[in-house]
């Protein structure tokens, strides 16, 4: 795209950082309501931050003792990595069986991966009590302990994705000595991604193994972990093609010259999302089964897991299914969209709404949580957005074998 | 705990089992529903066809390729701005594979007017002729009369083998029906996969020759009536 | 029964029993049997709530050789049942005894469980048992992340959550006091005798003592028995003690034990997937001729060549 006005070649700032405008323009060009919105959300978010360390989680969240987790563990921390799952679902689906059509959204679904786990990390620094304690977990024998498990594999893991997008980064540089051998890696670190992240998806759902007495027997099972783990799988595939179809739309001139079916993609995303959230289904149904808990499908619980199973489970795995079959990629991403919902409904629930469901004071969010959980989104969306205008995260890289 | 009540605890994996069956039983169908569809079972004839049809298939964008700056009508005709402010118009290279070699090329007076959508070129062969649709509106000014006499040179779909070109005040008008670009190459793909779809595994002989796609697949597919295929995919 | 270890192998092999297996030998060391009370050695609390008069000296105490501001003097406080909380360790409730509406007083802490939830639980090591009963808790390495407060089923971890700085407080059962040889502050000023301090064993000894030799005076459970696979601090009433602020639904299952299947899942997962995910990528490479990172050779894809 040529600039209209007779300018000097962009200097490294310029064209790396400010997409080849100049400073003014460039300034000009981040006049638009939707980041209006954004900044006013962060100008909000970020004080809160602060505030929250200066003077205590008293002084900005609800949290009690007899609720000591909240929204930033239910939402940011546990909702958010099952929603970054898409970056081993994606990586394993490319990398290791060899579904090479994907690779168009493999870059993105790691960014978002990438994204998603760094936020969490924000939030879990933003909710313990004594962050700069954290080093303890690497020095201390906590091997018995479920969250031990948890920390060390996303700390693993975190690191496994910042390899991964370092590739498009260093790329974007021109380090050529640096993301050579990072390509070759690739295999070995998508191997370690699926693992890392069986783990630590699962864990979290063994989080909760230690509390039988405060989770309700609908959602409490020893095998907890396995629900946590497939619904990671189903998260991935969920929000790939969500994210997939939002990029595509918003980001539009970027897959120009690009030969990619988006629609023949997503519909083979839906074929997956279809089996595994089917499977899902009766796994629950078994889960219920093993701890003899059909007699709490009642009242309001009974009704939530109601609306969990057949509204979230059931539902998208017969839109994903017939999307697949009828070739249709909207009803498809209808079922993306249902199934995006399931992971946020399924983690919240276990966290927040099933967890003390026999108390008789309930935890209701602060305002300035579900602020502080707002800015941390759109500060990964801002990140998302600003790294996909520059590196070759959307479009292949400058020297990328033709395929 | 009498030994009674012990065992009553494993009642409920009779339960469990019994959904496991049942699950078994309707995950079969479920995996048939997902995978079946008519639409599915063409494009899986074509994945289980010889490894050749299938890269074919899958590269079929690249079998009917599709320079730029030239508009693809649905008809599969296609339109061009020269620099002289004339349009130049051909068959795309879709249309010339799929009917293969042409006896005889019939072209539009020099002077008279097409329409876009109407009929304005006829194909000939094997006694059986084919109508092709102008892509836009205009007079006819020029006349490719090597490609009339010479219909090999359709082999050369954009370049050599152009028809004919008009000049026309309506090209922004007709640009609105004709494809370009990105939008141009997927629905070529469109019309290469639903064209695959009706190959049969027993074609795979057919592109033994180093993988070059075949020349007249319409009369590949049903030497009797090829021409009726033709017509389908040229709308005329 | 002792057996040589000589005799045992030879006894063992001939019979080919297994049953014999589980029999101690002096040359094994310590294998329990069943029968074997857990923590017998542990220091304990046995706490006779049909001796308590209310007068929270204990409370008192607690406070005082914890730092801890004064509990309030006001006889309100017993109009509910109270919670400990980060600023009391320790607080005694009341209810009316329904069979002859006489007041029943019961004190309320961390109970010391033999296995203890929040240990388990804790990453960092925070929260740990001492052989000697204690269950201590080491600020410096804390990270806040508020584990043991779902992990404890009896909900007495308390957290500053006022504090930049915060840190878990609970009952220590005194550990300092201990080391010293010196009995809790509690126990040491309890004047009714209510609160005994001694081992797990000998205390679990005198509680049985006290409820089957006083047919119809208490209700026949020691809480803390079992619950949670044993606590040593123990409670033994004329009322139901859950009655009396205790945790309902604690179950006799030991808490870490229950998670002991899931944490062994993540060394098979790091065992099983290597070779099961290469396993795949082999498999679906296989045909191809891809080079060792499975980008398809050039050639192979060649097509009209449109592509950029």
């Amino acid at each position: 795209m040529t600039s209209v006005a007779a300018t000097a070649q962009p200097n490294w700032f310029q064209e790396k950082i400010l997409l080849g405008m100049t400073g003014r323009q460039y300034l000009r060009s981040l006049v638009t309501p939707w980041n209006f919105a954004a900044a006013a959300i962060i100008a909000v978010g970020v004080p809160l931050m602060i505030w929250r360390f200066a003077f205590g989680l008293a002084s900005v969240t609800n949290l009690s003792q007899t609720q000591p987790w909240g929204v930033w563990i239910g939402f940011d921390m546990m909702t958010g990595i099952a929603l970054a799952a898409g970056g081993f679902t994606i990586g394993a689906t490319v990398e290791l069986f060899g579904l090479k059509e994907f690779h168009p959204i493999e870059r993105p679904a790691i960014l978002t991966g990438f994204l998603g786990y760094v936020m969490a990390v924000i939030g879990l620094i933003l909710d313990l009590g004594r962050p700069w304690n954290m080093v303890q977990v690497m020095i201390r024998n906590g091997t018995h302990s479920v969250l031990f498990e948890v920390a060390w594999c996303v700390m693993c893991y975190t690191t496994v994705l910042s390899l991964e997008f370092a590739v498009p980064f260093f790329e974007w540089l021109g380090w050529k000595r640096l993301y050579t051998p990072l390509r070759k890696a690739l295999l070995a670190l998508t191997v370690l991604s699926v693992m890392f992240s069986t783990m630590h998806q699962s864990a979290l759902g063994s989080l909760f193994i230690i509390a039988p007495g405060k989770l309700h027997p609908l959602w409490y099972s020893p095998w907890i972990w396995i629900f946590f783990f497939i619904t990671a799988v189903i998260a991935g595939i969920s929000m790939v093609i969500v994210e997939s179809t939002l990029s595509h739309q918003v980001f539009a001139e970027k897959f120009k010259g690009q030969h990619v079916d988006l629609d023949k993609l997503t519909i083979g995303l839906g074929k997956a999302g279809a089996i595994v959230m089917f499977a899902y289904f009766f796994l629950r149904l078994q889960g219920v089964v093993d701890g003899h808990a059909f007699g709490y499908v009642k009242g309001f619980y009974g009704a939530w897991w109601l609306l969990e199973m057949v509204g979230l489970v059931l539902l998208p795995a017969f839109l994903y299914a017939y999307g697949a079959r009828n070739r249709n990629a909207r009803v498809v991403r209808i079922g993306g969209i249902l199934g995006v919902i399931m992971i946020v409904f399924n983690r919240l629930t276990v966290s927040l709404i099933a967890y003390n469901w026999d108390q008789p004071v309930r935890y209701v969010p602060s305002w300035q949580e579900i602020w502080v959980s707002i800015t941390l989104v759109t500060v990964g969306v801002l990140l998302f957005r600003w790294i996909v205008n520059r590196m070759p995260v959307l479009t292949p890289p400058a020297d990328a074998p033709a395929h | 705990m009498t030994a009674n009540a012990f065992l009553a605890s494993y009642s409920a994996k009779v339960l469990e089992y019994t959904l496991a069956i049942t699950y078994l039983i309707l995950f079969v169908g479920f995996w048939r529903y997902v995978q079946g569809g008519k639409v599915a079972q063409a494009a899986k004839a074509v994945a289980h066809a010889p490894e050749r049809i299938r890269e074919a298939a899958r590269g079929a964008a690249g079998w009917f390729s599709v320079p730029e700056a030239v508009y693809l009508h649905p008809g599969h005709t296609w339109a061009r701005l020269e620099s002289d402010g004339t349009v130049t118009v051909g068959l795309d290279d879709f249309a010339h594979r799929l009917v293969g070699p042409v006896a005889e090329v019939g072209l539009p007076q020099l002077g008279a007017g097409v329409s876009q959508g109407a009929a304005a070129i006829r194909l000939g062969a094997d006694h059986k002729t084919v109508s092709m649709l102008s892509p836009v509106d205009g007079t006819v000014v020029a006349v490719n009369r090597s490609a009339a006499e010479q219909p090999e040179r359709l082999g050369d779909p954009y370049g050599a083998g152009w028809l004919f070109k008009v000049k026309t005040s309506k090209l922004a008008a007709n640009a609105k029906q004709l494809l370009s670009g990105e939008g141009a190459r997927r629905w070529l793909d469109a019309a290469g996969e639903s064209l695959a779809a009706r190959l049969s595994p027993q074609l795979g002989h057919v592109l033994q020759d180093g993988g070059v796609p075949i020349h007249g697949i319409a009369r590949e597919l049903d030497p009797e009536n090829w021409d009726h295929i033709a017509r389908e995919f040229f709308l005329s | 029964m002792k057996l040589s270890r000589r005799n045992f192998l030879k006894v063992a092999g001939v019979t080919g029993s297994v049953g014999l297996v589980g029999l101690p030998t002096r040359a094994n060391g310590a294998m329990s049997l069943a029968s074997e009370t857990p923590g017998e050695t542990e220091r304990a609390v046995l706490v006779d709530t049909t001796l308590c008069v209310g007068c929270r000296g204990c409370e008192a105490a607690c406070a005082e050789a914890n730092k801890l501001p004064d509990p309030p003097s006001d006889e309100k406080v017993f109009g509910e049942l109270r919670a400990t909380s980060p600023t009391a360790f320790t607080v005694v409730n009341r209810i009316d005894n329904p069979r002859n509406g006489k007041p029943r007083f019961a004190k309320k802490q961390c109970m010391h469980c033999v296995e203890p939830a929040c240990a388990s639980a804790c990453p960092v090591r925070a929260l740990d048992k001492q052989p000697t009963g204690p269950v201590s808790y080491n600020g410096d390495r804390c990270m806040g992340c508020r584990y043991c407060m779902v992990a404890c089923p009896f909900g007495i971890p308390k957290y500053q959550y006022a504090s930049n700085n915060p840190l878990v407080r609970k009952c220590t059962f005194c550990a300092a006091r201990q080391a010293e040889g010196k009995a809790p502050a509690c126990t040491s000023v309890c004047p009714s005798g209510a609160l005994t301090f001694g081992t797990r064993g000998e205390l679990l000894k005198e509680a049985r003592r006290r409820v089957f030799g006083n047919p119809g005076k208490y209700v026949e459970h020691i809480y803390g028995e079992r619950e949670a696979g044993g606590t040593n601090w123990m409670y033994i009433s004329d009322v139901r003690i859950e009655e009396l602020g205790f945790a309902r639904n604690v179950g006799d299952a030991s808490y870490p034990q229950l998670v002991k299947g899931a944490l062994g899942v993540p060394p098979f997962v790091m065992t099983l997937w290597p070779p099961l995910l290469m396993g795949i990528y082999a498999f679906s490479h296989r045909k191809n001729g891809d080079d060792e990172h499975g980008h398809a050779n050039e050639a192979q894809s060649k097509d009209g060549g449109d592509h950029d």
